[in-house]
C-alpha cells in the first residue's frame, strides 16, 4: 500500500519541480532578453519619442524597471499556485 | 521526531507604530520649517534634523534588544513581508545609491542607468533563484547554508572567509557616505564623524542583532523615502507644475540640452565610468545627459548591468535576511516588494539628476549678464561645487563649474533656492538610508566572522558566550572599518562596484549549483568558491600591472569571466570528484519543499528532543 502513495508523492514532487524550473527560466529569461534587446537597439529607439522621453532612454530608465516589477509579482502569484497544487496533491496522497 | 512549529504571528500594531514614525519625521520637518521662518540658524536646523531622528533610531534599536538566539539572528522569523522589503531596499540602494548613483547619472546621464537596472534585475534573480530555498533552509548566514547543504565545515569556513571581501567593501562605502554627510551638516571633523557613525551602527547591531536592524532599518527607510520625495516633488512642481518628477522630467529635456550646449558640452567618446568620476576632487560635467554610450561602450554597459545584477542576487547581506519572514511565500512576496521599492528609486534618481543639471547650467549660462548665482557660494561653503577660471580669461563660464559627484542630491534644494530645511531633510534622508545599509553590512560581516569561522572551530553550546562572540566581532569590525576609513581614501561607488563584482563571481555560481543542481558536492562548492574569488582577486591585484580590471567595465568583465569559470569548476569538481551522498540528496529534496518549518529549525528541534530524552534516561 505504501508504494503507490510514494509514487504519487514522487509524481507530485517531480511535477512541482518541473513547473518551478519552467517558471524560473521564463521569468529570468524574459527580463534578461528584454534588457539585452533594449541595450542593443537603444540608439535606434532613441529616435522615437514616448511621453517626452527618447524611447531607448525611457526603456532603460523606467520601462524595463516597470516590466521587472510586473514580472516579479506575476512570478509570486504563479509560484504560489504551483506550491499550493503540490500541497493539495500530497494531502490527497 | 519533529517538534511543533513555533507560533510566528507578526505584531498587529506595526502599521500604527510606523505610521507614528512617519508622522513624527514629517512633524519634525514642519516644525523646523516654521523655526527657519522664525529666524533659527541653518546650523541649528541641520543639527536637529540629523540628531533627533538618529536618537529615535537608536531608541527603536534599544527597544528591540534581545538575547534570544532566533531573534538575534533571524528577527524571530516573524517579520511581515513589506517591513523586510523596506530593509532589503535600503541595503540594495544604500547611501551609495542615494548620493553616488544620483551623482553618476548627473555626470553620465544615460550611461549610468546600467547600475539601477542591475539592482532591480538582481533582486528579481534573487527572488526567483535563491530566496525561497534559503528561507526553507533557514540558516542564519549564507556560509551556514552552504555548510548545511553540503554538510561540510570546509565549505562553510571558505564561504565565511570569502564573504569578508564584498561585505567589508560595502561597509566601508556606506560608512564613508554616512560619515561624510554627518561631517558636513553637524559640522564635525571627518574622523569624529566616522567614529560616531561606527559607534551608532555597532550599538544597533549589538543590542538586538537582526531584530534591531529590522525595526530601526524600517524606520530609517521611511525617513529616507520621505526625505528624498519631499524636496524632489517641490522642485518638480516648481519646474514642471506637476508633483510626479519621474514622469515629467522628460518635458525639461529641451531646456537641459540648451543649458548643456551653453556650457560647452558636446558628445564624448567611449571611456570608463570610475576614472571619469574621482570622488575626492570636484569634476566638470562633460557629457550630454541623453547621449547614449558616450563614456562606455554598449558591451561595457551590458557588463556593468550584468555584474551588478549577479552581485545583487548573491549579495550575502541581502541573502542573510532570507530567513526573517513567516514562510517561504512571505519571503518571496517580500523580495518582490523590495524590487518594487528599488525600481521606484531607480526610476526617481534620473529625475533628481536631470533637475539638478538643468538648474545648475541654466543659471551658469546667465553668468556673463547676471553674475555668479547665489547658490554657488553656498555650494562652495559646503564643498559640494566650485567655479574655477580654467582658461584664465577673468570670467567664470558655465563649463568651468566643478561639482562633487556625491553632493548632487544635497545640491538640488540649494540650486532650487528652497528653504534650508529641505536641504537638511535630504541630508537626513541620505544619512538614514546609509545607516540602515551600514548596520546590515556590519552585522553580516560580524556574524560571518563569529559564526562561520570562529563558531565552526570553537563550538560552545551555551547561549550567552555565543552571542558575546558575535558582539565582539561586530565591535571589532566597526573599529577596523572606522580606522580603515581614516587612513585610506575610499571611493564609495568604486568600492560598491567591486563588492558587487566579488559577490557575483564568488557566490552566484555556487548558489546556482547548490540550489538547482542535485549532483553538486562539497568538492564542487569549494572549487567554485575558490575559482570565482581567486580569479577576480588576481585580476584586481596582479591584473593592474597588465591593464586588466582597472576600470569599472574591466572590473565587471573580470567578475563575469570569473563567475563563468567558477560555474565550470563547480560542475567539473562535482562530476569528477566524490559523488553526492544520500544525505546531500535528501537535503536537496527537503529544501525544495515549499511548506513546513525551516530545515534548520527542524534539526534544532530534533537536537533538543534528543537532549531531553538523554536527560530523562
Amino acid at each position: 500500500m505504501a508504494e503507490p502513495v510514494t509514487e504519487i508523492e514522487n509524481a507530485a514532487r517531480d511535477r512541482h519541480q518541473l513547473r518551478t524550473l519552467a517558471v524560473a527560466i521564463t521569468t529570468t529569461s524574459a527580463v534578461l532578453c528584454a534588457v539585452t534587446v533594449a541595450v542593443i537597439y537603444a540608439m535606434p529607439l532613441n529616435r522615437l519619442w514616448f511621453l517626452h522621453f527618447p524611447l531607448g532612454f525611457y526603456l532603460l530608465a523606467q520601462g524595463l524597471l516597470i516590466f521587472a516589477i510586473v514580472v516579479a509579482f506575476w512570478y509570486v502569484r504563479v509560484q504560489e499556485r504551483i506550491d499550493h497544487t503540490r500541497s493539495i496533491n500530497e494531502e490527497i496522497a | 521526531m519533529v517538534g511543533p512549529s513555533r507560533q510566528r504571528t507578526p505584531n498587529p500594531h506595526l502599521g500604527a507604530y510606523y505610521g507614528i514614525v512617519a508622522s513624527a519625521f514629517v512633524s519634525l520637518a514642519i516644525l523646523l520649517a516654521l523655526a527657519e521662518q522664525l529666524g533659527w540658524s541653518d546650523g541649528s536646523i541641520a543639527r536637529l534634523m540629523m540628531l533627533l531622528p538618529l536618537a529615535f533610531y537608536l531608541v527603536i534599536a534599544g527597544a528591540s534588544r534581545t538575547l534570544d538566539i532566533e531573534d538575534f539572528f533571524a528577527s524571530g522569523r516573524r517579520v511581515p513581508p513589506v517591513y523586510n522589503a523596506l530593509v532589503l531596499a535600503a541595503i540594495t540602494v544604500g547611501g551609495t545609491g542615494f548620493f553616488a548613483y544620483t551623482g553618476a547619472i548627473f555626470f553620465l546621464g544615460f550611461d549610468a542607468l546600467a547600475i539601477g537596472l542591475g539592482w532591480t534585475c538582481g533582486l528579481l534573480l534573487a527572488s526567483v533563484l535563491f530566496v525561497p530555498y534559503l528561507r526553507r533552509a533557514g540558516a542564519y548566514t549564507l556560509p551556514a547554508f552552504l555548510g548545511q547543504r553540503f554538510q561540510s565545515r570546509e565549505a562553510r569556513i571558505a564561504a565565511g572567509a570569502m564573504l569578508i571581501a564584498p561585505t567589508a567593501l560595502l561597509l566601508a562605502a556606506e560608512m564613508k557616505i554616512a560619515a561624510a554627510v554627518f561631517a558636513i551638516f553637524m559640522p564635525l571633523p571627518f574622523w569624529l564623524a566616522v567614529l560616531l557613525i561606527a559607534l551608532f551602527v555597532a550599538a544597533a547591531g549589538i543590542l538586538g542583532g537582526m531584530r534591531s536592524l529590522t525595526w530601526s532599518g524600517s524606520a530609517e527607510f521611511i525617513a529616507g523615502a520621505i526625505g528624498l520625495a519631499v524636496p524632489l516633488i517641490v522642485v518638480s512642481v516648481l519646474l514642471t507644475h506637476l508633483p510626479a518628477p519621474q514622469f515629467t522630467y522628460g518635458e525639461m529635456f529641451g531646456s537641459l540640452q540648451g543649458a548643456e550646449t551653453a556650457a560647452g558640452m558636446s558628445p564624448v567618446g567611449p571611456g570608463e565610468i570610475v576614472p571619469v568620476l574621482p570622488e575626492t576632487t570636484p569634476l566638470q560635467a562633460g557629457k550630454p545627459f541623453l547621449q547614449s554610450f558616450g563614456t562606455i561602450t554598449r558591451a561595457g554597459f551590458f557588463a556593468i548591468f550584468l555584474c551588478i545584477a549577479l552581485g545583487t542576487a548573491a549579495l550575502p547581506t541581502l541573502l542573510s535576511r532570507s530567513g526573517v519572514t513567516c514562510s517561504v511565500a512571505d519571503q518571496r512576496r517580500s523580495t518582490a516588494w523590495a524590487l518594487a521599492l528599488v525600481a521606484l528609486f531607480a526610476i526617481t534618481a534620473p529625475s533628481l539628476a536631470a533637475f539638478a543639471k538643468i538648474l545648475m547650467f541654466r543659471d551658469m549660462a546667465l553668468v556673463p549678464t547676471e553674475g555668479l548665482p547665489a547658490w554657488l557660494s553656498v555650494l562652495s561653503q559646503l564643498q559640494l561645487a566650485q567655479a574655477r577660471d580654467v582658461n584664465g580669461d577673468g570670467v567664470i563660464a558655465a563649463g568651468e563649474l566643478f561639482v562633487m559627484r556625491d553632493g548632487v542630491a544635497l545640491a538640488l534644494p540649494i540650486l532650487a533656492e528652497l528653504p534650508y530645511v529641505l536641504t537638511a531633510l535630504m541630508a537626513a534622508a541620505g544619512l538614514a538610508i546609509a545607516l540602515a545599509a551600514t548596520g546590515s553590512h556590519l552585522f553580516t560581516l560580524g556574524t560571518g566572522l563569529a559564526e562561520d569561522i570562529y563558531g565552526v572551530i570553537d563550538v560552545r553550546p551555551i547561549e550567552l558566550p555565543r552571542l558575546m562572540v558575535v558582539w565582539a566581532a561586530i565591535a571589532a569590525c566597526a573599529l577596523v572599518a572606522a580606522v580603515f576609513l581614516l587612513v585610506a581614501e575610499v571611493d564609495a561607488l568604486r568600492s560598491a562596484l567591486t563588492a558587487f563584482a566579488f559577490a557575483g563571481a564568488t557566490f552566484f555560481p555556487i548558489l546556482l549549483l547548490a540550489i538547482w543542481w542535485p549532483r553538486c558536492t562539497a568538492w564542487g562548492a569549494l572549487a567554485s568558491l575558490g575559482t570565482g574569488f581567486g580569479i577576480l582577486f588576481l585580476c584586481l591585484t596582479v591584473g593592474g600591472f597588465f591593464g586588466i580590471a582597472e576600470t569599472a567595465t574591466g572590473i565587471c568583465a573580470a567578475s563575469l569571466i570569473a563567475g563563468v569559470l567558477a560555474l565550470g569548476a563547480g560542475v567539473a569538481a562535482s562530476l569528477y570528484g566524490p559523488a553526492a551522498t544520500p544525505s546531500d540528496a535528501a537535503y536537496f529534496e527537503a529544501m525544495r519543499r515549499p511548506d513546513g518549518e525551516t530545515l534548520f529549525d527542524q534539526s534544532q528541534a530534533r537536537a533538543t528532543a534528543a537532549e531531553q530524552r538523554a536527560n530523562e534516561e
